[in-house]
This record gives structure tokens, sequence and C-alpha cells, in this order.
């Protein structure tokens, strides 16, 4: 459905220099699909989608929706952003503060140049769509009376009237607050599914992308670092950004000691010990590395198998207690079910213990 | 029971006065009785003055004999239409030019941007006097060098422009106003969230229904105010209709008002009954655009928190529209200070050529230098604003604290009173004041004291501006955090507030000072023979005698330490927004 081929967009910074926004992005979406860009600020994610939308012409490279060329370089093709046949959602929801409810999911019937639209099917089509977004009945009130999760279904409801090929969502959720955001989060998911439709969104939070996506390309510096599915990005990381940005992690930095091919299990030597890790990245005998395991992959129990800790701090976080345990200099942050029987109180003892399929090891990129 | 009540009731009244007796409301009380002094007494006089019988005793007996006399000695419908006519042509001009160089300052990447911003500055403040006599300068029939320059060339026998016309008269006030439009509009430029257009675009509308149906819909409010704002301060203007409008016979409200106090005797009732059909005018003007700017209010909408202007890039078109602008300045700001710097330079009208280069002489510095006149203008001048400015800097600040932060509940009334003004013409403001004083027992009637009187009163609307959006942009934890800490008011006073609003407010000094020193319009109604302001003296110069040159040196002489000025506000707003 959109095909993107090694895709580059510089921007001019202060002075002469060039910013390298996006650097060689390649991405491929399935009819249907949910493809997220997910990154730091300044990682190129919000570029690529202007990019696919036609708001910015790329340097170089590809973009094909529903096999049809937006933009080839190498032709010098470009077609205009109203040619594309997308929808767009955008961060700030862009609401015409000058129209009501009705005008502004109206606008994209109404100024479309592949067929006009009668009064009849413009009030009918407005209506799906507000009542898709539940928001059936506020067709009269002005856009600026809307709350900002109304506001934000309603610029979801002038994105979707036109019966795009193709919906961008550029943070859509960062406005609204947390409650809110969840909710929506499912709703979205639900309309996405249901109508079937394809879509590229952009976001900073992990926790969306998780939830929402059927695949996730991971940003950085322009470019993309691991594409893959909400749970292979979560449990296979390859580099130590994703499985920092994704989730949340500890790393044990050290060498190491009996290397293995990619995926398979070798040996690496911290401070805190020799552990059995799976490896991610194929490192030498020797170098330096990083072993990356995430709070709840850790076994905690007060006596047995491990390595010895210390517990410094404890959190209840309701369903789980998240530890803080000292391993000899270095403090690793250990989720566990809150279950009373496992309780372990701060100043205890532990033991605590490395699956070794959960224990990834990845080239150190901070010493590097 | 009812002797229970009163003793009841007793402590309470008594905790009440002692209430009223706190510093706080006594500064308030202190604040809105000097305000509404300066406000009313000077309307009140213009209400006075015209309902009354002018004698040379002073105001008479009641009368409207003053209305019937203004309106049909000044044929007031010639002198509607005139008015009419010049004040929404400027504006319409004023518009389109300053509509442009907001644009492209705001919206667009053309290189030079901040250049622009300052010669909007700059052209904003120099003296109006100065460039309508450059203008004359420039396209009198007689005298205009770029006229002789284009007889010659092409060998008319007539002068292709006459600045004495109703169309010289729009050109020359609007060359002088459009950086005022300029700034206006920017911030609505600015705050016009360009994903709003982009949202258009996706939706697949053409740039015509972008611009049609998104872009004007949304600027409208701000495209209302600013035109409205425009016409008043075109109603208001005085100097281009007192140097070109007088000799063309094209007169309009204020210097028919200026010529009815300057005739001898002078009749004072017939200028405040024109006065306040005109007050009228701008009153509603006024409300207009108070209603219209509070409507541009209601359309904020949500802006996200990654939300940053993105300019429109003009690709290759951004050198041509670079140097359409600057030839604009070039010509709107370029050629009067030019013509004005080659006078300075020459006693009698010479256009610019090369073969006159070694006539040149210093001798109308020497002369404007040695003038003791000039010189006691410039005393008074520099008194008057430095005072202005500082009065008005230290009431609005206090005003607009109080409004602010102490004593919320009547901060309205604070805010109202030290807009009114705005809504004054300043010649009105002058003859009012003039009024007032002439009839009340208070001696400063031809002392400088009643110019900074009417000075203050006018500059009160700027100052409360600068003031109170320095105060709203300081988060009022920013002094709690220093109360918690425990300093005294005093100490949060000094120690946090005046630190962090010293750029704000001295800007707003600087700004004050500017407008006071170029003033004319209210001054020819009261200065005195030693009490002439730089913008008095040099409009007798012009008209009384005394060499071009002579009169040109005194313009450059005034223009060098404003553009100094302007160079140090600039500085100043750039450190004010780099802390935002």
């Amino acid at each position: 459905m959109l095909r993107i081929e090694h895709l580059f967009k510089e921007f001019a910074a202060v002075g002469n220099a060039k910013v390298a926004a996006v650097q060689d992005v390649s991405l491929n979406v399935p009819e249907g699909k949910l493809l997220t860009l997910l990154g730091p600020s300044g990682c190129g994610k919000t570029t690529t989608l202007r990019c696919i939308a036609g708001l910015e012409r790329p340097d170089q490279g590809r973009i094909e929706i529903g096999g049809r060329t937006m933009f080839d370089a190498a032709h010098g093709v470009f077609v205009p952003p109203a040619e594309r046949g997308i929808g767009m959602v955008f961060q700030s929801y862009a609401i015409w503060p000058h129209m009501s409810v009705f005008e502004n999911v109206a606008f994209p019937l109404r100024v479309s140049r592949t067929r006009r639209f009668n009064s009849s099917e413009i009030v009918a089509k407005v209506k799906r769509a507000l009542e898709t977004v539940r928001l059936g009945g506020y067709e009269n009130r002005r856009a600026t009376q809307l709350s900002g999760g109304q506001q934000q279904r309603l610029a979801l409801a002038r994105g979707l009237v036109g019966e795009p090929r193709l919906l961008l969502l550029d943070e859509p959720l960062s406005n609204l607050d947390a409650k809110l955001r969840e909710q929506m989060r499912f709703e979205l998911k639900h309309l996405q599914t249901t109508l079937g439709l394809t879509a590229v969104y952009v976001t900073h939070d992990q926790s969306e992308a998780l939830a929402l996506s059927d695949e996730i390309a991971v940003f950085n510096q322009g470019r993309i670092v691991q594409l893959g599915s909400p749970l292979d990005i979560y449990r296979h990381p390859n580099s130590e950004f994703v499985a920092d940005f994704v989730g949340s992690t500890n790393f044990l930095r050290g060498s190491v000691r009996a290397t293995a091919p990619i995926g398979a299990v070798g040996q690496v030597e911290t401070a805190q010990g020799t552990f059995a890790c799976t490896f991610a990245a194929a490192l030498a005998e020797g170098a330096k590395t990083v072993v990356s395991i995430r709070p709840e992959d850790i076994g905690i129990a007060a006596d047995g198998e491990g390595v010895r800790g210390t517990i410094t701090a404890k959190v209840f976080l309701g369903e789980v207690i998240d530890y803080l345990v000292s391993l000899s200099g270095q403090e690793v942050r250990v989720r566990h079910r809150a279950r009373r029987e496992y309780d372990h109180a701060v100043g205890a003892t532990v033991m605590l213990t490395l699956p070794s399929d959960k224990a990834l090891a990845m080239v150190d990129e901070k010493s590097a | 029971m009812a002797v229970a009540d009163t003793v009841e009731h007793r402590p309470e009244l008594l905790s009440r006065l002692a209430a009223l007796l706190r510093p706080w409301p006594l500064l308030l009380i202190a604040c809105t009785v000097a305000a509404a002094w300066l406000v009313f007494v000077p309307v009140a006089a213009l209400f006075y003055t015209a309902f009354t019988e002018d004698t040379p005793f002073g105001p008479g007996a009641f009368t409207l004999a003053n209305f019937v006399r203004a309106y049909v000695d000044n044929h007031i419908l010639r002198l509607l239409w005139n008015s009419v006519v010049f004040a929404l042509g400027t504006g319409v001009v004023t518009f389109l030019l300053g509509g442009i160089v907001a644009w492209v300052v705001e919206r667009t990447d053309a290189p030079g941007r901040g250049m622009f911003h300052t010669l909007a500055l700059l052209s904003f403040a120099l003296p109006g006097l100065l460039t309508t006599m450059a203008w004359m300068l420039i396209l009198s029939p007689n005298i205009g060098w770029v006229n002789t320059e284009l007889k010659n060339l092409f060998g008319f026998t007539q002068a292709p422009f006459n600045i004495y016309t109703m169309t010289g008269m729009i050109w020359a006030l609007s060359s002088h106003y459009f950086p005022l439009a300029y700034l206006l509009m920017g911030p609505a430029f600015r705050v016009l969230d360009i994903r709003m257009e982009e949202a258009a675009v996706i939706s697949g509308a053409r740039t015509w229904q972008v611009a049609t149906r998104v872009t004007l819909p949304l600027l409208r409010p701000a495209i209302l105010s600013t035109m409205l704002l425009l016409f008043v301060r075109g109603l208001e203007s005085f100097e281009v209709p007192r140097l070109i409008g007088m000799p063309a016979r094209i007169n309009v409200f204020t210097t028919e008002i200026q010529s009815a106090t300057h005739e001898v005797p002078p009749h004072l009732g017939v200028a405040a009954s024109l006065g306040m059909t005109l007050l009228v005018i701008c009153v509603v003007g006024v409300y207009l655009y108070r209603r219209a700017t509070a409507n541009a209010e209601a359309f904020a909408t949500v802006t996200g928190k990654g939300y940053a202007p993105t300019p429109q890039r003009l690709g290759a078109w951004r050198w041509p529209v670079s140097i359409l602008t600057m030839l604009m300045f070039i010509v709107t700001l370029g050629l009067p200070l030019f013509t004005l710097a080659w006078q300075s330079l020459f006693r009698n009208a010479t256009p610019p050529s090369l073969s006159v280069l070694g006539n040149m002489t210093v001798d109308a510095y020497r002369y404007v230098l040695g003038y003791p006149v000039f010189l006691n203008a410039v005393k008074n001048s520099v008194f008057l604003g430095a005072m202005a400015a500082t009065f008005v800097i230290a009431i609005t600040f206090i005003m607009a604290w109080l409004a602010q932060r102490t004593m919320k509940r009547y901060g309205w009334v604070l805010d109202s009173l030290t807009f009114m003004p705005i809504a004054v013409p300043s010649v009105i403001m002058g003859a009012s004041v003039l009024f007032a004083y002439l009839v009340l027992p208070i001696p400063v009637y031809n002392t400088i004291w009643i110019l900074l009187i009417a000075y203050v009163t006018m500059y009160l609307p700027y100052g409360m501006r600068f003031t109170s959006g320095g105060i709203v942009q300081i988060h009022r934890e920013l002094e709690e955090v220093a109360e918690v800490s425990g300093a005294s008011s005093p100490q949060i006073f000094g120690r946090v507030l005046l630190p962090l609003l010293a750029p704000v407010l001295l800007a707003g000094w600087l700004y004050v000072f500017v407008l006071a020193v170029r003033e004319l319009s209210a001054s020819i109604f009261l200065a005195g023979p030693g009490t002439h302001v730089l913008g008095t003296i040099s409009l007798t110069m012009w008209e009384e005698g005394g060499s071009y040159g002579a009169v040109c040196a005194m313009g450059i002489v005034q223009i060098v330490p404003l553009v100094f000025i302007v160079i140090i506000m600039r500085r100043l707003e750039e450190r004010v927004s780099a802390r935002r």
C-alpha cells in the first residue's frame, strides 16, 4: 500500500550547515496495517511523515501510495499533497476555529478534486464520520467549544471523511491528559482495525507504539535502527538505543568471554559476575559489550542460586513491586508480581537470576 | 437584641476601615484618582468649552452656537468627506504595505527579515513632521527634486507628481505609518498555525481555496482591527494635513481645530465643538477596534506542545521577495532620509547631483547648533521626554501590578482608565488640556508642566501595554517562591520583579521617550514662547523662513539619536524574546 525507498531529506541549518533529517529510510506498509514511526524528538520521524504527505519535498528516494508513484527524485515526479488521497491528523489538531464542527468535517468533500458531492451526500458522509468518532449530534457546535479530546476526534473525523487510502497521524494523542490518552488509544486501534485503515502513526511514546502498531520502525538520528512487530522490538531489541528507548531495562557493562553467533548463547564477564547471554550482535572475543535485561525478567528470591545483592529501595505500584537492588556497586531494577509471600524488605539480602534467553549482549554504544 | 447586633457589627466595621488603610488599597485609590484626574479633566473641559459662549474672560453661558458655527463655517460635510477619504486612503495603502512586510518577516524565509524589522521600527520612530517635509522636498511641483529630475530626463513640461493633492497626502502619511500596520499584523501572522493551512492542503484544497477559506477567515479579526486602528490614526494625524493639506486647501478636522484656536481672537468654542465631533467618531472607532480584538482572542485554539511556526519556503523567490521589500524601504525610508541629509548640506533647495558637490557646506549645522531657540527646544524636549517616560512607566507599573496581583477585583477600573486616552486624538488632547488649565486655578498655563500633563495622559495606554504585558509574562509563582523564602514585599519588588522586568520597562521608557520627543500635534496648543519643543520649533522654522538647509539640518540632528535609541530597543526586544 505504502512503499518508501531510500528516502533522504536535508534541512538548511544555521549558517550554511545542512542537517540530515532523514537518511536512507525504506519502508513498506501492507493494506490495512498500522505502522508506527517511533523515536525521540528530532529523530526524523515527523519529517518522514510529512514527506509521505507531500508537505516536504525529499531530496532523494521514491514514495508510492496504492501503486501510484507520488514522489520519485530520479524521474522528477512530485504529486502535490492535495492529490495524494490521504487523510492526516495533526498534533495540534489544526481544527479551523472559524468553522462549525460540521463545516470542518465537510471541508475535504467540498474541495474534493476527484468528484463533486451534492449537499445530501455531504450531510450523510459528515454524519457518518462524526458518528464513527462518537461526535454525532455535535454538528452545529463551534469547533472552539469542543474539549481537547473532542477536538482530537473531530480532527480524526475530518481525516476519515474523504475515505483516504492512507491515514497519517502525527502524535495525535500527545496533547491529551494521561487517562484520555489511554482511552483514545483503544478507540483508535478499534477504528483502524474495523475500518481496515492503512495508517502511519508518529509518536515518541513507546507504550503508545507498542499498544497500537502492527509494526514499529524505531528511528534514531534520521535512520531506522530497528523494524519489527511490537513484541519483537520489545523482546529482541538489536541495540542499546532500542532497548533503552522502548520499555525500561538494566544495563550491565563488561566484555565478551566466549562469543556466539547472533541469537545463540555465549558468556559475558561483568563486574557483577559472568553471565550466559543471548547475543543480539556479532561481537568478538574480548570486545566491550553491554548486557540488557528487563526488570521483569530478573528472578528474585531470598536464597538459592544466583548473584547476591542487597535491596536498597522498594516502590509499591499496585500489581507489581519495583525493587532497587545493589549488585557490587551497581543498582539494578527488578520488577516482581506483588504477592505477600515473596515480599522482601529494604536492606534484605536477595539472590538474583538472569535467564540466558532474556539477557541480551549487544554493542556497547556508550563506551564506543 | 439590637444592642447585641451593634456590638457584633462594630469590630467588623472597624476592621473594614482598617483594611482600607492598608498600603495596597491606599495606593490603588491614589492611582485611580490620579488617572481619573488626568483622563477626565481634559474631556470635561472640552465638553464645557464646546457648550458655553466664548468670551474674552473665559467660558460664558450655555449655548449651542459653537456647534452651529463650527458646522456651517467649516462646511462640516466637506470636512468629514476629506477626513474620511484621507483616513481610509491611508488605512488601505498602509495596510497593504505593512501587511506585505509582516508576511515577509513572519511567514517566509526571505533573507534580511531581522533588518526589515529594525527598519520598520526606525521608520516608525521618525518624527512625522520631518518625513512630511522630506516628501515636500521630493515631490513638490516647484522644488521637489524628483520632479525636477524627471522633467529634465523626459522633457516633461509639467511636474509629474504633485504632493499638494489628496493622493500626495495619503502617500506622505502611508510611507510613514505602514510600520504600524506591520507591527499590528505581525503577531497575527506569527500565531497563525501553519498546520491550519496544511490541513486544508491535505484535504485537497487548491491554493486559492486555502487562502479564501482558511487563511483569510482566520486573519479576518486581525485585519479588521488593524484597519480600524489605522483609520482612527488617519483621522487623528496632524503633521501631513498641517504641512501639505493647508496650502492645498484640503482641510480635515485636526487642522481646523488648530486653526480655530490660533485665530485672533481664538474661537475656542468652535474648536471644542469640532473636537467633540472628531472625538465621538474616534471613540466609536476604538470601541469597534476593542470588539474586533476581543473576537480575535475567541479564535485562539489549542496549539500543540511541539508547535513551532514553520516559515513558507520561497525557494527561487527568496531573493526577489527580499529585494522588493528592501526596495520598498529604500523608497519609503531611504528617500526621505537621503533628501533631508542632502538638503541639510545646501542653503537653498538643491536637487542631488554630482556637479554641486563642491557647493556643499556645513553652515546649516553650524547655524542650528548655535541657535539658542533651537537649543532651548532640544533641552525642553529631552527633559519632557525623560519626565513623561519616567512618570508613565512608574505609574503604569504600579497600576499593572495592583491590577494583576493584589487588587484583582478592581483591576479593570485601572485598565480601562489608562486605556481611554487612546481614543483621544492628540490634537484634541492638546486643545482640551489647554481649555482645562485656562479655567482651573492651577498655574501651569504657559509653563513646561502643562506639556508634561498632556504627554503623561496621552502615553498612559502605551506605558500600560508594556508594563502590563511584562507582568503577565512573569509567573506569579516566581514572586511567591521569594515570599516563601522569607523576602519582604520591597525585597520581592527590588530583587525579583524589577530585575526580571528591567528590559521591558526600559523598552517602554524608550518608547514613550521617542513618542514624546517627536510630539507636535498636542504641543502646538500648549507650547509658549519659552517652552518650545522640537516639533513646534521645526514647524515654525519651516513656515517662517529659515533656509531649507537649516530646517533639514535640524531634522538630521534629531534623527541621529533616534537611530541609536531604535537600535537599543531592538536589543532589548531580543533579550526579552530570548528569555521566553
